[in-house]
């Protein structure tokens, strides 16, 4: 009877199980940024962002699992500074050297996440690898906010979820060493992101 | 002491000349007082981004042949004769090495932007490393050479936007500088040989040409930079006391740097 009962449960969860399959979503640039902020001269914090980042996640609630890939073109970074006026480069110019990204021979930064921690049904933490100047590392991401529903943009017919993302690492782990001591070493990076449902 | 440490006019000038000029001071008799270019170089890259080779980036691949150069400049001053065909070669393989420096860029680059710019650079290397090995006899022209190629290729690097790059550029320079000034105190000639003058523009060319690479020194700066071997072998009286001869000499340098520093002063922005 045990037995009956068990194949009944089973069959009837299978529909359920099919339904909370990972969903796909692809990166939405206008909509994707990601900011960072590092301390300088000790006085203030210096903040800056990249620009139209591409990229994917996957999530499954039901398994509560998850991916996330994002490209972030490091050419497109910007503090703001980007007219010369009386000066020979600008502080994003200088950004773009190798005294720190070094975006001629680095173009590209990438975040992958390995893994998805959840608190209840939302996913709360990524863990994943940031390479950065061809050095990659561990690091983590906590969710500060986490949304999905439909579009309202669309009037519904485009499903898509949203949030915010807080990390910190060294720049110096990644071979950034440039200037470290009156510019901060601790990189705090912050992403807004919206991923629409394939 | 750490906040010391970390000023770019220690990292790049005070430390690498003090240390430069110990060096000067010690191997002098031994014919070695070229290496305080290099113990320049490397007391900046220690202290500016720290030596370490992985990954072996572009820069890395700058300061590695850096401080190789002055091994290769030691056989060529003690072990081998020297003559024409020896600085071709030496001048060839450093072009061919500054390939090797930016493959990683290159190999991004449409075929026809990578030999341009790949072209440029190994050309310039090897133009400043033949030009810069003509003075291996002549101390006094060699010293003053190398200090406006370390400081030329420096300045211009910052105005280009690197001051990492313009830190390293200017330390080869304060390492040619504890040279000169030595002489200059003494009245009396050191040995400076292929283990200076390939040193220095071994390091200074390449931190030029990763300055039109990676930051945004403007090409025709590259080509001024690279006058500054010829004005060194501009006309200067020997009967002249050698701290005059030195200035002289620098002053010839400094002038054909200052162009390359307007010219990069007023490049306009990347498109």
């Amino acid at each position: 009877m045990s037995k009956k009962l068990a194949a009944c449960l089973v069959a009837a969860a299978l529909p359920l199980s099919a339904s909370a399959a990972p969903e796909s979503y692809v990166i939405d640039p206008y909509h994707t940024i990601p900011y960072w902020e590092t301390d300088h001269l000790g006085f203030t914090t210096m903040r800056g962002r990249f620009d139209k980042p591409t990229g994917k996640f996957t999530i499954d609630t039901a398994a509560k699992t998850g991916t996330l890939e994002i490209v972030i073109e490091t050419k497109t970074l910007s503090t703001g500074d980007s007219e010369r006026d009386a000066r020979s480069r600008t502080r994003d110019e200088h950004l773009r050297t190798p005294d720190f990204f070094n975006v001629t021979e680095f173009p590209t930064m990438t975040y992958k996440a390995t893994s998805v921690k959840f608190v209840g049904d939302n996913p709360d933490a990524l863990e994943g690898d940031l390479t950065l100047l061809g050095v990659t590392k561990p690091v983590s991401l906590k969710l500060l906010r986490w949304r999905c529903g439909p579009d309202p943009r669309t009037q519904g017919k485009r499903y898509q979820c949203g949030g915010n993302a807080t990390g910190t690492f060294k720049r110096s782990d990644f071979g950034m060493k440039f200037g470290i001591g009156p510019i901060g070493d601790e990189v705090t990076l912050w992403m807004s992101f919206y991923g629409f449902r394939q | 002491m750490q906040e010391f440490l970390t000023n770019p006019v220690v990292q790049g000038g005070i430390a690498p000349f003090v240390v430069a000029v110990i060096v000067v001071a010690i191997l002098a008799k031994a014919k070695l007082a070229g290496l305080a270019v290099t113990v320049g170089f490397a007391i900046a890259v220690a202290l500016v981004s720290g030596l370490g080779f992985t990954p072996l980036t572009a820069t890395r691949k700058v300061v590695l042949l850096g401080l190789l150069a002055p091994l290769v400049g030691i056989v060529v001053d003690f072990a081998l004769k020297k003559s024409r065909t020896l600085t071709a070669v030496i001048a060839l393989c450093c072009g061919a090495l500054t390939v090797w420096v930016f493959w990683s860029v290159l190999e991004q680059k449409a075929i026809g932007d990578a030999l341009l710019l790949g072209g440029v650079a190994a050309v310039f290397v090897a133009w400043f490393v033949a030009a810069t090995l003509q003075l291996a006899g002549q101390p006094v022209r060699a010293g003053g050479a190398a200090l406006m190629l370390g400081l030329g290729a420096g300045i211009s690097a910052i105005l280009g936007a690197s001051a990492l790059l313009g830190l390293y550029g200017i330390a080869v320079g304060a390492g040619a500088g504890a040279f000169l000034l030595v002489q200059m105190l003494t009245g009396r000639k050191l040995v400076a040989g292929a283990t200076l003058t390939l040193s220095a523009s071994l390091a200074a060319g390449l931190v030029a040409a990763a300055a039109l690479v990676l930051a945004q020194l403007p090409w025709y700066a590259l080509i001024v930079l690279g006058l500054i071997p010829l004005a060194a072998s501009l006309p200067v009286s020997d009967r002249l006391p050698i701290w005059a001869q030195a200035v002289i000499v620098s002053a010839y340098g400094f002038a054909v740097a200052v162009i390359a520093f307007v010219l990069t002063w007023w490049a306009p922005p990347p498109i």
